[in-house]
């Protein structure tokens, strides 16, 4: 536990001075995601550890730098957990990481987003002013809600000193199953079982499999092979008690994600409605994975990046490269309207007016 | 500023884009708009324009634009913080007329509605797919989904389904230039800058809003109501602790202390114990199996927390009855009172006992009755200051009564507004909350996306100058007009 606020303060405000280009890097678990960045590095692992955790408030109060890992083992001993599962994608994943990457896990569709359990955050603006915004309750609508807008934005808004997350009781138990679904139907079938009140948590497509995993009360969950037979006249054979396959998808530790054999393709992620036909996305033959009950494709490709964004734009998609096959600014992510240009522009300047965090991660133009 | 030639000029063209019928000017026409749900505040619009299209919104806001004309955008008039009090020199942009429910699409779980759209309207329509729309403000008969985006609406079920934020998949609408801008895909998240939590909850302030995707739940297989009485409002707070750190997270957990048990009973009958300091009502949803279990969890610990009476509701009919007593429970104090000022600080729970007390000692200090009615899973709390606005005096008492329980909220480490909005009515405590730092990033990101302080000019976010002015008075008891300067940067 290190408190180094006024260590990352002076580094911003040299920056600031010296108009020179920073890049924040919290346990460099997601340094592949986004544009490199040229800067000089800011280490917010010097500012870490759990400031305040209030089980009974279901809140916890955390410095950006602590692991992930650290804040999912503290949580997971008082019997609760970050309902969005957030991907570390390593071991030396931070919490400030996380929210910076704005990224969800397996959970997202039926519990929360990692934006929705943000309740408060402080940050570092690119004057070096810290800045305190929402709060340390459920609720709060005073003034707009500038730290969910820190939930996604890689770094370039500000340096996340500190955050106030929602927490919820970690389920007492959780089984998966799989089943020979088609991935086009998998979204209507999944819906299906979350209309008969089954507690889905997880649902993913693997090259025609569909596998689903329930979590909750300990009776509840043992009495779903019973519900499932009697309410869809089957139940698959495999059945994991254990939670692997759902830590392998969202590190990407999982077969699918294994790049080495098709070093010349690109690792795509498709944000689309779930049901929608996204074949075109993929050769016939090669691999896919859906997550989130179809509102997420991933899949390999070696086509241009302006061809994939523009498919997606086609199918009210966003489509995001999300691991390059070469480590050099690209259209990693999909291009915004012109009005959208000039907010982003604007919203950069009031937060960061010389452009000192992260230039470039998202855009050339950022 | 806009002057009489603005706004001369600006209904010209307008006549060229909507129909006479629809384009308000007369006092007798405008005088229904000139309040939101807070009538304590009252303000005539220039004009008031009811659009029937995006076509129609888009052409309206480049021309106010053009003229530089405030624009108040307003749904259905329910808000409760006077954030859609119309702009003396201003525009008002009603969007009632725009409530089409454009797509419901049961595999994604979505639907795409207007911003007209009643908030249970959407329900209506998606329960024969077996889904609905979680986020219920009480006023959800009446209150419009883009009332709701413009507030970040809540309800009784946020502890478990969480509020407006939480439920909206896509935005689209207009930047104050007239250009449209879509926020979020036909999927569920985004990369790039997450601006559509920056819109939900902005008082109208930084767009337009004209089309919603909304996240849609599949409707619970079974629901079960408890109703448990307690002998001191400690003891029900405390038992919603214990709940809660148990590990269970009812779909809605509500709290009323003796003054509002009374007057809902008397007017809805609800078949609460009169006589109770404090009673909670607990919703828990989802399989029946489910249900079950998590019934008989939270009996136990009630039990164990000092309930005194413990009923469960037996049928669909005496669940609604119970829910009634609640969701009637402002009608109900408005009928024992001439008026009633509703609060709306959030807290940890852990500070319940210490802020009821506060709340206690100054309602006797101001010779003012409170009922309490309180979101208790969440910590946000309603109390409902009874009071006579026809007695000279007593508005601005209990405004300064209401002030000093957000003060209380803040420094406990809550908010001073949970669900209901900053609006007019709560600009003077912001200060409290945020310092001058703070407040000068919110200008920014307005003059970010509203350069020139088109859109609802004047709410939300004080001005610096009025914010010293109230700390220096400290305990704040002059009230400071901070909405003096209502007229858009020139």
């Amino acid at each position: 536990m290190q408190d180094s606020t006024h260590i990352l303060q002076e580094q911003i405000t040299d920056a600031a001075r010296e108009n020179a280009a920073l890049f924040i890097l919290g346990g460099s678990s997601k340094s592949f995601y986004g544009n490199p960045v040229l800067g000089e590095t800011v280490t917010t692992t010097i500012h870490n550890g759990i400031v305040e955790y209030e089980p009974s408030e279901l809140t916890v109060t955390v410095r950006g730098g602590t692991s992930l890992a650290e804040l999912t083992r503290e949580l997971s001993s008082h019997g609760q957990m970050l309902a969005c599962e957030p991907p570390g994608f390593s071991d030396d994943a931070t919490i400030g990481g996380a929210i910076a990457a704005g990224l969800s896990g397996p959970a997202r569709p039926y519990r929360s987003s990692i934006a929705d359990i943000v309740l408060g955050c402080r940050i570092i603006t690119g004057e070096g002013q810290i800045l305190e915004y929402g709060g340390k309750v459920m609720k709060n609508v005073a003034g707009y809600d500038i730290s969910r807008l820190m939930t996604g934005s890689l770094g370039c808004l500000g340096l996340i000193l500190e955050i106030t997350l929602r927490v919820i009781p970690a389920p007492e138990r959780e089984l998966t199953f799989s089943f020979s679904v088609e991935s086009l139907e998998s979204a209507v079938f999944v819906n299906e079982l979350r209309k008969k009140g089954l507690p889905v948590s997880a649902a993913s497509s693997i090259d025609g499999t569909l596998y689903v995993r329930f979590s909750g009360g300990a009776d509840e969950i043992s009495g779903l092979e019973k519900t499932l037979l009697k309410s869809f006249g089957f139940v698959e054979q495999n059945v994991q008690a254990d939670n692997t396959l759902w830590v392998e998808i969202k590190n990407h530790s999982h077969a699918f994600f294994n790049l080495e054999s098709e070093s010349h393709k690109n690792l795509w992620r498709l944000s689309v409605a779930p049901g929608k036909n996204v074949s075109a996305f993929y050769p016939n033959d090669s691999a896919r994975l859906t997550e989130w009950g179809g509102a997420i494709l991933w899949f390999k490709s070696a086509a241009e990046p302006e061809i994939i964004h523009r498919m997606a734009s086609q199918s009210d998609a966003q489509a995001t490269l999300f691991r390059s096959c070469v480590n050099e600014s690209m259209r990693r992510f999909a291009p915004v309207s012109p009005a959208l240009q000039q907010w982003y522009t604007s919203l950069k300047s009031a937060f960061d007016p010389q452009g000192i965090f992260n230039p470039g991660r998202f855009h050339d133009w950022l | 500023m806009a002057d009489e030639a603005a706004i001369h000029n600006l209904l010209k063209e307008l006549r060229d884009i909507l129909q006479d019928d629809f384009i308000l000017t007369e006092e007798t026409q405008l005088r229904p708009f000139e309040c939101d749900g807070l009538s304590a505040y009252r303000q005539l619009p220039k004009l008031a324009v009811l659009p029937e299209d995006e076509q129609q919104v888009q052409a309206i806001i480049r021309l106010s634009h053009k003229y530089a004309v405030p624009i108040v955008t307003r749904g259905a008039g329910t808000g409760l913080s006077a954030g859609a009090l119309p702009h003396p020199e201003g525009l008002l942009l009603v969007l009632s007329r725009m409530s089409k429910i454009l797509e419901i699409n049961p595999a994604a779980m979505t639907a795409r509605v207007q911003p007209g759209v009643r908030n249970l309207a959407i329900s209506e329509a998606t329960g024969r797919y077996g889904l609905f729309y979680a986020p219920d403000p009480s006023s959800q008969i009446a209150c419009s989904i883009g009332g709701n985006i413009a507030e970040n609406a809540g309800g009784v079920h946020c502890l478990k389904y969480g509020l407006t934020v939480h439920n909206i998949l896509q935005i689209k609408g207009f930047s104050v230039e007239g250009e449209p801008v879509t926020l979020g895909c036909g999927g569920m998240d985004n990369a790039g800058f997450n601006l559509m939590p920056l819109i939900i909850g902005s008082e109208g302030m930084l767009m337009v809003v004209t089309e919603i995707t909304v996240r849609l739940l599949p409707i619970p297989e079974h629901v079960e109501v408890m109703l448990a009485a307690f002998d001191a409002i400690d003891t029900a707070g405390q038992a919603v602790s214990n709940i809660i750190s148990a590990g269970v997270i009812p779909a809605g957990l509500e709290m009323m202390d003796n003054n509002a048990i009374r007057a809902a009973e008397d007017f809805a009958e609800a078949g609460y114990p009169r006589d109770a300091a404090a009673i909670l009502l607990i919703e828990i949803d989802g399989a029946k199996s489910s249900c079950e279990e998590q019934l008989q969890k939270i009996s136990n610990i009630l039990n164990t927390s000092g309930c005194t009476s413990l009923k469960i509701a037996r049928d669909d009919k005496e669940r609604a009855l119970f829910w009634k007593g609640r969701k009637s429970a402002f009608p109900a104090v408005g009928r024992i009172s001439p008026d009633y000022y509703c609060m709306d600080g959030t807290i940890p729970r852990k500070s319940l006992a210490e802020v009821l007390n506060t709340i206690s000692t100054l309602s006797e200090e101001y010779g003012f009755p409170v009922a309490n009615v309180f979101h208790a899973g969440d910590g946000n709390l309603h109390p409902l200051i009874l009071y006579d606005a026809n007695i000279p005096g007593q508005l601005e008492r209990v405004e300064e009564m209401g002030a000093r329980v957000l003060e209380k909220c803040i420094a406990v480490g809550g908010t001073i507004t949970g669900e209901h909005g900053v609006g007019v009515e709560k600009i003077r405590q912001m200060p409290l909350q945020f310092t001058d730092a703070e407040l000068t990033l919110f200008h920014k990101v307005k003059a970010a996306l509203d350069p020139q302080n088109i859109l609802n000019p004047g709410k939300n976010i004080p001005l610096l100058k009025h914010c010293q002015e109230y700390r220096a008075l400290s305990q704040n008891r002059v009230p400071e007009n901070l909405i003096s300067n209502l007229t858009p940067a020139s």
